[in-house]
């Protein structure tokens, strides 16, 4: 059980990490270097911790992600950024780049490699099942991180008359 | 006359503003927010038809209703989220205050000239993420290291294509095959546990996330031109990994 969790929270340390270095490529401010690690790391943990429970992956991106956009607009009064600057590089990490890896080499190995019906069928499975996944993820990862911006939008978070 | 040189010089600022926001990657419905809190600072109404290379924009202002129309071309876009944070912070201050036009402009230009991480920072950090990534999809830590080492060289080769001015499908193209070549050694001679998953994290660093994240934010703000532009965009970058990934396959003959 302890295994486990340093597990996780070593896999969640470098999703964090993985999200700071997109948010450095992104220019984003120095202040919010630190958040960024942040969320990252939180949204990493909660999406490995429901995969460890054999939850599907395109919900556990989801709920990861809704995470990530519903403390990002608390975060983005705190440190007076817009929400956008933390929130997109700590979802990076969770862009489904294996299932689009796989789909790449499931068409190549279909479309070049093997002339036999029955494995043609397998890669067959293999493209639509990655592809579909990939699609997924990535939708749900953008109405998570979205959603709650765009239902708060009209009532922004930050006042003008303070 | 005077009014008119005025409404020149609000159409050219607004235009500027909306320019460096969507070079530096914020959402249709973003540029737009910003256009109007700073027309309303001046006292104007301002609409505008943007679009990923060109913006129009017409300003009227809201005493005499004259009104003045201007079209500007985009640059390229380089990402750059301080730009966003910057700019946007400096639109709630102006409302807060009362800023008059040259005060804006003078925040704008100075908002502009702030300075990015430099190359190497970025290179380092970027190869971490690499390095992160190898580790999400269940690398040990050979293929970590052999994950940041691809993500550097591609990296390098992404910044040094870009600095020749090469076409940036072309230039993702160049980085895809270095980052996999080298990742592609590491399956060839099985190092690690998880040699696969070195090669296929070795090019996630150029997954154009944040055009497609902007893209369905775009389409759920009924922006559907531009969300489509970014779409096929993203999707261009990914088929120009993806053929980077099969060329350093095909060499290698994997699988």
């Amino acid at each position: 059980m302890i295994t486990t969790l340093l597990e996780l929270l070593e896999v969640s340390a470098w999703a964090g990490i993985a999200a700071v270095g997109f948010g450095i490529l992104f220019n984003i401010p120095r202040k919010a270097i630190f958040t960024v690690f942040l969320l990252g790391f939180g949204a990493g943990f909660i999406k490995f911790i429901l995969l460890h429970f054999d939850i599907n992956i395109i919900l556990a991106s989801f709920i990861a992600a809704s995470f990530v956009g519903i403390l990002s607009l608390p975060l983005a009064h705190g440190i007076h950024q817009p929400p956008v600057v933390f929130s997109i590089p700590a979802v990076i990490p969770m862009i489904p780049g294996y299932f689009a890896y796989e789909t790449v080499l499931s068409i190549m190995s279909f479309t070049f490699l093997d002339k036999n019906d029955s494995k043609r069928i397998v890669f067959m499975e293999d493209i639509f099942s990655n592809g579909f996944t990939m699609l997924f993820i990535l939708i749900s990862l953008t109405i998570g991180v979205s959603l709650p911006l765009l239902l708060l939008r009209k009532h922004t978070v930050k006042r003008t008359d303070n | 006359m005077k009014t008119k040189n005025r409404l020149e010089g609000i159409a050219d600022l607004l235009l500027e503003i909306a320019s460096i926001l969507m070079v530096s990657g914020a959402n249709t419905n973003r540029v737009n927010v910003n256009i109007d809190r700073f027309a309303s600072v001046l006292d104007c109404e301002s609409y505008s038809l943007i679009s990923q290379k060109t913006i129009i924009l017409t300003v009227i202002d809201n005493e005499t209703k004259e009104n003045y129309t201007k079209v500007k071309n985009l640059p390229g876009h380089k990402i750059d989220f301080t730009i966003i944070s910057s700019i946007s912070k400096a639109s709630w201050k102006a409302i807060e205050e009362d800023w008059t036009l040259s005060q804006i402009k003078q925040e704008i230009n100075t908002v502009i000239e702030q300075k990015r991480y430099s190359n190497y920072i970025v290179l380092i950090a970027v190869s971490f993420s690499g390095a992160g990534f190898c580790k999400i999809f269940g690398g040990d830590y050979l293929n970590l290291a052999l994950a940041f080492i691809s993500t550097f060289a591609g990296l390098f080769m992404l910044q040094s294509a870009h600095k020749r001015h090469f076409n940036s499908y072309i230039s993702v193209f160049l980085a895809s095959l270095t980052a996999s070549l080298l990742a592609s050694i590491g399956v060839y001679f099985n190092l690690g546990t998880q040699p696969d998953a070195t090669l296929a994290t070795s090019v996630l660093f150029l997954v154009p996330g944040v055009a497609l994240i902007n893209s369905f934010t775009d389409f759920i703000d009924k922006n559907v031109l531009n969300g489509m532009v970014r779409f096929a965009n993203g999707l261009m970058t990914v088929l120009a990994i993806a053929l980077g990934l099969f060329v350093a396959m095909l060499i290698f003959q994997l699988k």
